[in-house]
């Protein structure tokens, strides 16, 4: 199993989650977060941001649907523009559901 | 070493840390989080039978029951709904056991208990003293 962490424009969130669900990925979970990137924030005239608002998507998928997931994120989060965040993915040794005990997704 | 990261119902939060202190487990970290899972959040699961055919053309993914209430504004579409993620990182022998004992205590038996998830960890370092790994979290 992978865990898939993406950091994308708030904005965008609705947008990614609906096309997830569609393609058979419903289970999600979000934060709200802080962040900044290479960009070191964002400077404004005389205003600089050093962190800007993110929406953090987690997402446990096993391993053979990763790939998908991961293009189906960045297709719907990408406005082309600096700032549409990244996404990490990382190894998942095991998942339980508490209602039952069972293993697995 | 093991990161246990448990998304469980917020009022179960006080129990479950009581039971990770009588463990001997008592740090961990707690997020407010929004989640969903094969319910599709708290109203959409109901939906599914509501959505016309007609919805479902020129669509490049299978539509959705929330991409319809969405759509179409109806008040009863709820995406998320509110959890609590509690991240523990314990030694690789006592897994089962902490994982075993979260789930006796969140469990109602109705959808919506949460999930937890077992994800390796490669290293620990206590800031203040510089410890590493297992002395970091012991």
């Amino acid at each position: 199993m992978k865990m898939i962490r993406a950091f994308i424009r708030p904005e965008k969130e609705q947008e990614v989650v609906l096309a997830l669900e569609g393609a058979g990925f419903p289970s999600v979970t979000k934060m709200p977060v802080f962040g900044r990137g290479k960009q070191k924030g964002l400077q404004v005239g005389p205003v600089h941001y050093d962190e800007l608002p993110k929406t953090l998507l987690m997402i446990i998928v096993d391993d053979e649907d990763e790939g998908k997931v991961v293009h189906l994120i960045q297709e719907k989060a990408r406005t082309g523009f600096i700032g549409d965040g990244k996404i990490f993915v990382s190894p998942v040794d095991t998942a339980y559901t508490v209602r039952t005990g069972e293993e697995g997704l | 070493m093991k990161e246990i990261i448990a998304i469980i119902r917020r009022d179960k939060v006080p129990e479950t840390k009581q039971v990770l202190e009588d463990l001997g487990y008592p740090s961990l970290t707690i997020q407010s989080v929004d989640g969903r899972g094969k319910q599709k959040g708290a109203m959409c699961a109901e939906m599914d039978s509501e959505m016309p055919e007609s919805f479902c053309t020129a669509a490049k993914l299978k539509p959705t029951p929330s991409a319809y209430a969405i759509d179409h504004t109806l008040p009863k579409v709820a995406l998320y709904v509110p959890k609590r993620m509690l991240t523990i990182v314990v030694p690789d022998d006592v897994v089962t056991k902490v994982v075993k004992s979260i789930m006796k205590v969140s469990r109602t038996g109705k959808h919506g208990d949460g999930k937890i998830f077992v994800a390796p960890i490669d290293g620990a370092l206590r800031i203040r003293t510089g410890e590493t790994d297992g002395e970091a979290i012991a």
